[in-house]
């Protein structure tokens, strides 16, 4: 199934790739425009434009449908299936919103999670994806199409992928042309970089926050290019949606004030300008604060200033440039001084009194004071998402440089902040996706320009060129349409001479084949990398066969159905999402890590003793532990493994009571055989992964009670449980459940009882009036 | 007579005065330690008066660090600091050592409960032999009262020596809280400082001829040195910090390319940079060919080096992409 899917979805790349460059030849030059493709077309066009725009549509459907396709290996190895950890409890908001309506979801207070604290859950997630789903939920079902809202939880991100291309398409157009345009959207529909946070299943923030941002992105440059309000708020609008589904919107508005300051500094400054940044500052920012999350922060916070900085000095330069036609020479020259030494010293307290606040970057910039916590890329990273996009999108972007004007100062900004942000941190590389997509399609779409077309035609302008041809004589305040056509001069003047079908058929064939091998490659990857589930486990045989592990869900449904409905589970906080979503039970402590003390009572109830931790579970009210093991199996993500991690937490917040070197042998090692410390072996977690385990052996080579994923007999056969009884293990024994005994009755006295001689009680008969209705 | 009678008052006389002696000697012997004590402890307030970290000799550690009457805790950093013990690691955790020890000088808990010492190999060998210690730097504390247990030595190996981390571990054996202040780091504001004024004056100079600063090519070079630098890993290096190439102690064979896809050698990723740079090359020099005026067969040549460029460097980095990203399945031209 899957093999079949490979191919017929490489193929749908492969022609959308082919027909994406081949009009990306199209729209210029009016009569050759479409001739290379295939020999039907080039006959008979009377009409261009038609034949333009219908295959532009048919290539933009194509991409749609292969971007589509291609993010449901998921779907089909497995089945429609919510993935991960996070997606659980972005699933089961969207439940509670499709069920309880939208201002149920806004107030929800979720007493199901960090027990006993709860959780308001309305005001402290981005609601955009919920709803986002939710309202395609609630249309259907108003259309009588009856779909499950898992389901349109599970294919919401594929279908944004589509959006996604769209907007990228609409994006490069505006900054190229068509031709490179399709091909933007035909890499971005496939590209690796994009699929890993959006194949079916993964219903996560970033989904829909990428087609918010190049969308956002489209009708910035649209606005700037045209001067229009309409654009504009039409930007606002899109700015808010990207505010109300992730918090890469600070990206958004950092990026845009960068350009607004680069194109002042390049004297480009115009009233088009002027008009677009103020009306998207004013609006945006009144927008982005109507989500309850984000609240005050557009105000408050650091990341925010350098728009309101933008802003005040937008508007200061438009004050000046009046003043400029109204004053004379010698008047205004004082008048600048005066205000530029006056902005010199207002700047330069802020920036002392900025120094002696603190370390500025370190506190207040997140993205930089996290560079230790996150992983930074390295070049493997780069290529495995990008192929050969990460290598030409450089001469994309040399070719905006050599070529610039107002938006693609925009799309060189971008490319640099983002690749600096995707170097920094692996997970950023999701930014820095639609742009090399973009540039790199500039790149190949101006090569197949001049090399895909005939000779002959070579006759007309090759290309369609919006770029100013020099600052000097522009001097800012002229803004020379996109779409000018420049002239040749000397391509006029004589014929030239080409460089002969050969090369030309010989370079358009590679150039075809490295296309065709990042196709090949993006189905690759998205099918071996990133579809897997991690809620439901495969494994291989010799033969090839596959076993499927569905030791989670069989857990989490003995978890729904054999416990109170109130009952008290306590795990790690990697599975509290899942717990509440699969088997909606209330969690201690979930994967919204924010009260960090209650993480590290449950570490150190997982590092404790029994009898210790038996204290630390009756005073939070536990009556069921969950614990991952992956030991029988051999699957290496469970809680022995991330077993220092609660050690450390807890230590964090306990250091009289847990102490890490506790947990090491004296020569410093991790050890759960005989050699591990005693306080290691002796402790909940080891006791609960381990119970009975000494009696199991799994295989004739190895000896009863051999751990498979650290490969070590384990040290402690003989574990006895006092406080605890195992209440269900799961058939990979992936996941343990234990029951919490309610404390003894009080032991029955041995000696006799005293004998009390039998006292009269006396109490009161009357009952007071005011009590008594 | 008299003598023989006066023999046991002189006994007991005697006897008394010993006794007395003995007490004033002794409470002379008590006076004699809270003198040593005193003198100790003001000695090495002095030292510590001028620099935050006592240098100790073999003689000086045995009489104030191991020597009984104490009433303060010592830290001890064993370490060798001379050039020609080639210790970088020293040097490194001396640096935080001196942080640590600066920050409780100049707090405004500093009492004489605390000393931050060190003793260098060269200065004290013998100290290092006494110890049976084999290892430098190696971090101790000597309680005020008993001897060092195996927790008073610093467990270097294992949460490194950062000075917060040395704090940690002080407050738990001394009760005494650091709080760790780092002195800014002026360098990087200087070299931004005199870089701008470089640059300033450089414009300043040429004022009158600023046609550079509109110079397309020298921008779109700039941009294309920080994409080349950050997608081949440059920023991974910076705050990995792995090592050049590795050389393989058997054999003596240097390999440049990391074996894992997880990590990665500061050769191989000027190596990727390179390749990156040639492939973006080889497309603008495609586009050039097509787009310039001029010689046909010189446009060919230049077309065709442009395709070479591409198409070999291309496969040639795949082909490195697969040797480390074990299990893909593609290649082109090269294996």
């Amino acid at each position: 199934m899957a093999e079949h899917h490979t191919a017929s979805d490489c193929k749908h790349k492969a022609s959308s790739n082919a027909g994406g460059s081949v009009s990306g030849n199209g729209r210029h030059s009016s009569p050759a425009g479409c001739g290379g493709s295939g020999g039907g077309l080039s006959g008979g066009l009377t009409q261009p434009a038609g034949w333009q725009s219908l295959l532009s549509f048919t290539i933009l459907f194509l991409a749609w449908l292969a971007g589509f396709s291609s993010r449901l290996f998921a779907v089909i190895r497995f089945e429609s299936i919510i993935h991960e950890f996070d997606p659980w409890f972005n699933y089961r908001s969207t439940h509670h919103l499709s069920t309880n309506g939208f201002y149920e979801f806004l107030n929800w207070f979720d007493e199901r999670a960090w027990y006993p604290l709860g959780r308001i859950v309305g005001g402290t997630v981005y609601p955009g994806l919920m709803v986002t789903a939710g309202l395609i939920h609630y249309i259907l079902n108003l259309l009588h199409v009856t779909v499950h809202i898992r389901d349109v939880c599970v294919f919401l991100a594929p279908v944004f992928s589509g959006l996604t291309a769209v907007s990228t398409f609409l994006l490069t157009r505006e900054l190229w042309n068509q031709g490179a345009g399709l091909l933007a959207a035909c890499f971005i529909a496939i590209v690796p970089g994009y699929i890993s946070r959006s194949v079916a299943g993964s219903f996560d923030n970033e989904g829909i926050a990428i087609f918010a941002l190049q969308f956002t992105y489209y009708l910035w440059v649209k606005s700037v290019k045209t001067g229009s309000v309409f654009w504009t708020i039409g930007c606002c609008l899109s700015y808010f949606y990207m505010v109300s589904a992730w918090g890469g919107y600070v990206f958004i508005i950092n990026l845009i004030p960068l350009h607004v300051f680069v194109l002042l500094l390049m004297q480009r400054f115009s009233r088009r300008l002027y008009i677009a940044y103020s009306t998207f500052y004013i609006v945006g920012l009144v927008l982005s604060m109507q989500i309850p999350f984000v609240g005050f922060q557009p105000i408050r916070t650091s990341e925010h200033m350098a728009a309101a900085g933008v802003f005040a000095l937008l508007q200061a330069y438009a004050f000046l440039q009046y003043l400029k036609d109204r004053l004379t020479r010698q008047e205004f020259q004082t008048l600048f001084f005066l205000g530029v030494s006056l902005a010199a010293g207002v700047v330069f307290l802020t920036v002392i009194y900025l120094t002696y606040t603190g370390e500025y970057a370190k506190i207040h910039i997140p993205i930089i004071a996290s560079v230790s916590e996150h992983q930074p890329t390295t070049w493997v990273s780069f290529f495995f998402d990008l192929h050969i996009l990460v290598c030409t999108f450089p001469a994309g972007l040399w070719f905006c440089i050599k070529n610039i004007n107002d938006e693609r100062v925009f799309v060189a900004l971008y490319a640099i902040s983002a690749v600096y942000f995707a170097g920094v941190m692996v997970r950023l590389m999701l930014t820095l996706t639609p742009v090399v997509c973009m540039l790199s399609a500039i790149a190949f779409s101006s090569v197949f320009e001049h090399y895909l077309g005939d000779d002959m035609k070579r006759e007309n302008p090759p290309a369609e060129d919006s770029s100013d041809e020099d600052d000097k004589r522009n001097q800012g305040n002229l803004y020379d349409k996109a779409g000018k056509v420049r002239k040749h001069v000397s391509e006029q003047d004589r014929p030239e001479e080409g460089l002969g079908p050969n090369i030309k058929s010989i370079v358009t064939m590679l150039m075809l084949m490295l296309l065709m091998m990042f196709a090949v490659h993006c189905t690759w990857v998205t099918s071996n990398a990133y579809s897997s589930p991690s809620v439901v486990l495969a494994s291989y045989n010799h033969d090839g066969s596959r076993n499927i592990l569905d030791d989670f869900r069989e857990a989490y449904y003995w978890l729904r159905q054999n416990t109170d409905e109130h009952a008290r589970v306590m795990s790690w906080w990697d599975y509290g999402y899942q717990i509440a979503g699969m088997a909606n039970r209330t969690t201690l402590v979930d994967n919204n890590t924010w009260n960090n003390s209650h993480i590290a009572l449950v570490g150190k109830a997982m590092s404790s003793n029994e009898s210790a931790a038996y204290e630390i579970m009756k005073s939070l009210d536990v009556d069921y532990v969950l614990i991952i093991f992956g030991g029988v199996i051999g699957y290496s993500g469970d809680d022995i493994n991330k077993f220092l991690w609660m050690v450390r937490i807890a230590e964090g917040e306990h250091p009289k009571d847990i102490r890490e070197s506790d947990y090491f042998t004296p020569q410093g090692e991790f050890r759960v055989d005989k050699a591990g410390s005693p306080t290691l072996l002796n402790c909940l977690m080891y006791k609960m992964s381990y119970y009975r385990f000494g009696e199991m052996q799994l295989d004739f080579r190895t000896p009863p009670g051999f751990d498979r994923t650290r490969n070590a007999e384990i040290g402690n056969k003989d574990i006895r449980l006092k406080h605890l009884e195992e209440a269900f293990t799961s058939e990979h024994w992936l996941v343990r459940i234990y029951r919490v005994k309610k404390q003894e009755n009080r032991q029955a006295l041995d000696h006799k009882l005293r004998n009390i001689a039998a006292k009269q009680k006396y109490t009161s008969k009357k009952v007071l009036p005011s009590r008594f209705h | 007579m008299a003598v023989f009678k006066g023999f046991p008052l002189n006994l007991l006389f005697a006897s008394i005065l010993l006794i007395l002696l003995l007490c004033i000697q002794s409470g002379g012997g008590q006076k004699k330690k809270e003198n040593m004590l005193a003198e100790k402890v003001e000695q090495m307030m002095e030292w510590s008066s001028r620099r935050s970290v006592i240098r100790m000799n073999g003689d000086k550690f045995r009489r104030f660090v191991k020597a009984p009457p104490r009433n303060y805790s010592v830290i001890v950093m064993f370490t060798a600091l001379q050039p020609q013990r080639q210790c970088s690691v020293c040097r490194q955790a001396n640096e935080e050592y001196q942080v640590l020890a600066n920050s409780w000088r100049y707090s405004s808990a500093f009492s004489n409960k605390l000393f931050f010492t060190v003793v260098d190999y060269d200065e004290g060998a013998d100290v290092f032999q006494q110890l049976n210690m084999n290892s430098a730097p190696t971090f101790m504390h000597f309680p005020a009262k008993g001897k060092p247990k195996r927790a008073d030595t610093f467990d270097l190996q294992r949460i490194g020596f950062a000075s917060e981390q040395l704090a940690k571990w002080i407050a738990d054996r001394t009760d005494v809280q650091i709080r760790v202040f780092r002195p800014p780091n002026y360098s990087g504001t200087i070299a931004l400082a005199l870089l701008v004024s470089l640059v300033g004056g450089l414009l300043y100079l040429r004022r009158n001829n600023l046609e550079f600063i509109y110079n397309k090519t020298g921008w779109a070079m700039a941009a294309l040195c920080v994409v080349f630098a950050m997608t081949s890993g440059q920023m991974w290096n910076h705050i990995r910090g792995p090592p050049y190439a590795h050389k393989n102690p058997q054999n003596g064979q240097v390999s440049y390319i990391h074996g894992s896809s997880q990590a990665q050698f500061v050769a191989e990723s000027h190596i990727i940079l390179l390749l990156n740079a040639a492939i973006t090359m080889g497309m603008v020099l495609l586009n050039e060919a097509a787009t310039s005026k001029g010689d046909v067969g010189k446009r060919r040549i230049i077309c065709l080096v442009g395709l070479g460029l591409v198409v070999f460097f291309f496969s040639f980095l795949l082909s490195i992409f697969r040797s480390k990203y074990h299990g893909y399945p593609y290649s082109f031209l090269i294996k």
